[in-house]
């Protein structure tokens, strides 16, 4: 394991910036479960269709368990992004490539039967773009 | 029977009501309490109160309501018609429990187990029936789990009503024979007209009896089983048949309440804890030394990443 | 049932999802595409992911916001990887600056591009095409200027200035975000408003030093916190005002006391070994002692996070 981090440390990522503009705007859901699947899945059949709105609040159910969830807007200043490698180098000495897949500009998150609430840690890891900046910024001479 | 305002929402519960006779809220009042649709692994299970003055027992005897299970659907609609009829002196209410609200509920981090879900039922339906008016003096109900405790626990929620709970009551009382045609007629239709909210576009509706046996039921599982969602709604995801379906048939699926070989995942949490509060730049290269990282982003579960 | 089955590890893993700042993804085009690249991180001195963009004029972070047990639904796709990766602006000369405090110590002033070098990290040397790094080097460093050609020398005095401008800027942000940086449980137990609120500025000093600390090694950190005239925390007890302490006796921590010596400094910075070790020994004892521990730690009783 270390040899291989220690051997791509020559190899970098590319990331496809014009593939941004062809990427699909998309919705996003943040599930308390690990899936283990990786590809296609009926979410607007199964899942859209089901979730129900209120107030401040939407719920669903997945597997039948209820989940309670809420839309948050990404900080102001900022995209998401859906990067997905394309052409897998054979060793780990190539550089790799990311392209665009899809864009987002809010994201909707899912707790287990928990109502959604700003002590959640995915809605405070939204301050960090802001912290970034004061922590990142350039300060005065 | 007007069942669309469980239709307009069929994944929470719902309940419907008859009017309540004059006489009820003036006259001595039995109640029979009874449920149906325990066993299958899909559609919602129903429970039916019908209640009606202790003075008309024999009208409602001469009426034939008799064990519901015994009935085919077409009789069992005809009585529930006869019922109907009466309706000056039988009131009736249900409580749709979807099948929704039976995953969640017997699946839900504290385990909420359908014997519960039963009994709460029961006694929110009682309640109703006292907070309109009626002049409850005798209560039967049918039970599938020990007669005794259940009947103990009802009395003492229930006091000055005399509390009987049989196993097949349905069969002994007629009163709680009409609860059971009210809920089974119920559940036989919402059933039969299930509307399912997943857009799935024609869905076969030869689903059998729902029981997990029916060999019709069996094939249409297997054929609406999606490896990712697992179900409609209108499946019971707590039930084993269900379970056992999608762990051979879809993608697993973890969550944080999983039940993993006991203690170790109970120490693996707690190393865990342990680890994040250290947060011993987990994976940052072999040669580093450990930092701890600051608790605002330890809060925020935010680290450092090391490849992508 | 369900659940019983173990975790299969996600090795074919090839998406991300991503929160980048649009500056990322905003580059006029001729700018070579964003790269993502390993660089020493000097807080750890391991490897983290960075990104340089722009053309490599402006670098940025890469944090992931990591929950476990999660994925995502993106349209009609699973993405088992329930990560969220923040890619946000980051100054380049914290990661210059361990490159010129090493050299520092031979005393004399070099080139630049002499002094930010590293084998392991061969990308290193394009941090100082960022837009930012050659021009801001004063605030690390001095400078000397021979014909065409300019020459630096860590400056201790220099980079602490700079820090504390960094720190003034963070309580801004702090306290504009209202995020709650106080040890100790929000008492009614400051009976003097004048305490409280020194207390407080203290609370955000610290916070912001905290902060900075993910960014420098932990010699400068340490004479960083001198300078913001900030005592040094070794363990929770020495450091939480009498109040705090009574405070906290009032909580539930019977196991509080065996464990305490984990919670000092110098048990964190003891080598990765000694780690395992103790997180072993900790998976043996009692685990009501554990959950204890655990609710010892928990945000909500922060008094005894330091």
């Amino acid at each position: 394991m270390s040899g291989y981090r220690m051997s791509c440390n020559n190899t970098v990522t590319h990331l496809q910036v014009s593939s941004v503009g062809q990427a699909k705007q998309e919705p996003v859901h943040l599930l308390p479960c690990e899936i283990e699947h990786n590809g296609p899945a009926k979410v607007s059949e199964f899942f859209t269709s089901t979730t129900k709105d209120h107030k401040q609040e939407k719920t669903v159910s997945f597997r039948g368990r209820g989940l309670k969830g809420q839309e948050i807007a990404l900080p102001q200043g900022y995209t998401g992004l859906v990067l997905k490698e394309i052409n897998k180098p054979g060793s780990d000495q190539e550089d790799r490539t990311v392209r665009a897949s899809s864009v987002f500009d809010s994201l909707t998150y899912w707790n287990l039967e928990t109502p959604p609430n700003s002590d959640d840690p995915v809605v405070m890891a939204m301050d960090w773009p802001e912290l970034a900046d004061a922590i990142h910024g350039p300060v005065a001479d | 029977m007007d069942l669309s305002p469980f239709e307009a929402n069929n994944s929470v519960s719902c309940r419907l009501v008859s009017q309540i006779p004059d006489v009820c809220r003036t006259e001595d009042c039995c109640l029979g309490i009874d449920e149906a649709g325990r066993g299958p692994v899909l559609g919602p299970m129903v429970y039916g109160i019908c209640f009606c003055p202790v003075s008309k027992k024999e009208e409602l005897k001469d009426s034939k309501v008799a064990d519901s299970k015994t009935l085919s659907e077409e009789e069992r609609e005809n009585l529930f018609q006869k019922l109907d009829e009466a309706k000056s002196y039988v009131g009736w209410a249900l409580q749709i429990l979807s099948p929704n609200t039976i995953s969640t509920s017997m699946l839900q981090r504290t385990k909420y187990n359908l014997n519960a879900l039963s009994h709460d039922t029961a006694i929110d339906l009682i309640q109703y029936a006292l907070d309109s008016g009626v002049q409850l003096k005798e209560v039967f109900v049918d039970t599938v789990g020990p007669a005794e405790k259940y009947e103990q626990k009802l009395s003492q929620r229930f006091p000055g009503i005399d509390v009987t709970v049989r196993p097949k009551a349905d069969s002994l009382f007629p009163i709680v024979s009409a609860a059971s045609i009210c809920a089974k007629v119920a559940r036989d239709r919402v059933v039969k007209g299930w509307n399912f909210t997943e857009d799935l576009g024609e869905v076969d509706t030869d689903y059998g009896s729902g029981y997990p046996n029916d060999p019709k039921t069996k094939a249409w599982l297997l054929k609406y089983l999606d490896p990712v969602f697992g179900y409609p709604q209108f499946v019971r995801f707590s039930w084993s048949t269900a379970q056992t379906l999608m762990d051979s048939k879809a993608v697993t699926v973890h969550w944080d309440d999983d039940e993993e070989a006991g203690e170790k995942a109970a120490q693996r949490q707690n190393n865990r804890s342990m680890l994040s509060y250290f947060s011993a730049a987990v994976g940052g290269g072999d040669q580093s030394a450990p930092h701890q990282t600051h608790r605002f982003f330890t809060e925020r579960k935010l680290k450092s990443v090391d490849a992508l | 049932m369900a659940g019983k089955k173990k975790r299969t590890p996600n090795l074919q893993n090839d998406s991300w999802v991503v929160v980048a700042a649009d500056s990322v993804i905003n580059t006029k085009k001729h700018d070579s595409d964003p790269t993502f690249v390993r660089l020493r991180n000097p807080a750890t001195d391991g490897a983290s992911l960075y990104l340089l963009g722009s053309g490599d004029t402006q670098l940025y972070e890469v944090k992931a916001f990591e929950e476990d047990f999660h994925s995502w639904f993106v349209g009609q796709i699973v993405n088992r990887d329930g990560r969220l990766l923040f890619v946000t602006p980051m100054d380049p000369l914290y990661l210059i600056l361990p490159y010129l405090i090493k050299s520092g110590n031979e005393g004399k002033f070099q080139p630049v591009h002499q002094v930010v070098m590293d084998e392991e990290f061969p990308a290193c040397s394009r941090l100082l095409s960022c837009t930012r790094a050659q021009a801001s080097l004063h605030h690390i460093a001095e400078e000397k200027e021979v014909g065409s050609q300019k020459f630096y020398r860590y400056s201790q005095e220099r980079t602490m200035n700079w820090l504390k401008k960094k720190v003034e800027r963070i309580v801004v942000a702090l306290k504009k975000k209202n995020i709650s940086v106080g040890e100790g449980v929000k008492s009614s137990t400051y009976v003097r408003a004048q305490i409280k609120s020194e207390d407080q500025e203290d609370d955000y000093l610290r916070y912001a030093h905290g902060l900075i600390s993910e960014y420098i090694c932990e010699d400068l950190s340490k004479a960083f916190l001198k300078h913001l005239g900030l005592p040094e925390l070794t363990s929770p007890k020495e450091t939480e005002p009498p109040s705090k302490k009574r405070k906290l006796s009032d909580k539930p921590v019977e196991a509080g006391e065996d464990y305490t010596k984990f919670n000092s400094a110098d048990f964190a910075r003891k080598p990765p070994k000694k780690m395992t070790a103790a997180q072993k020994s900790l998976a043996k004892v009692d685990k009501s002692g554990m959950k204890t521990m655990s609710s010892f730690f928990s945000p909500k009783v922060k008094a005894e996070k330091k």
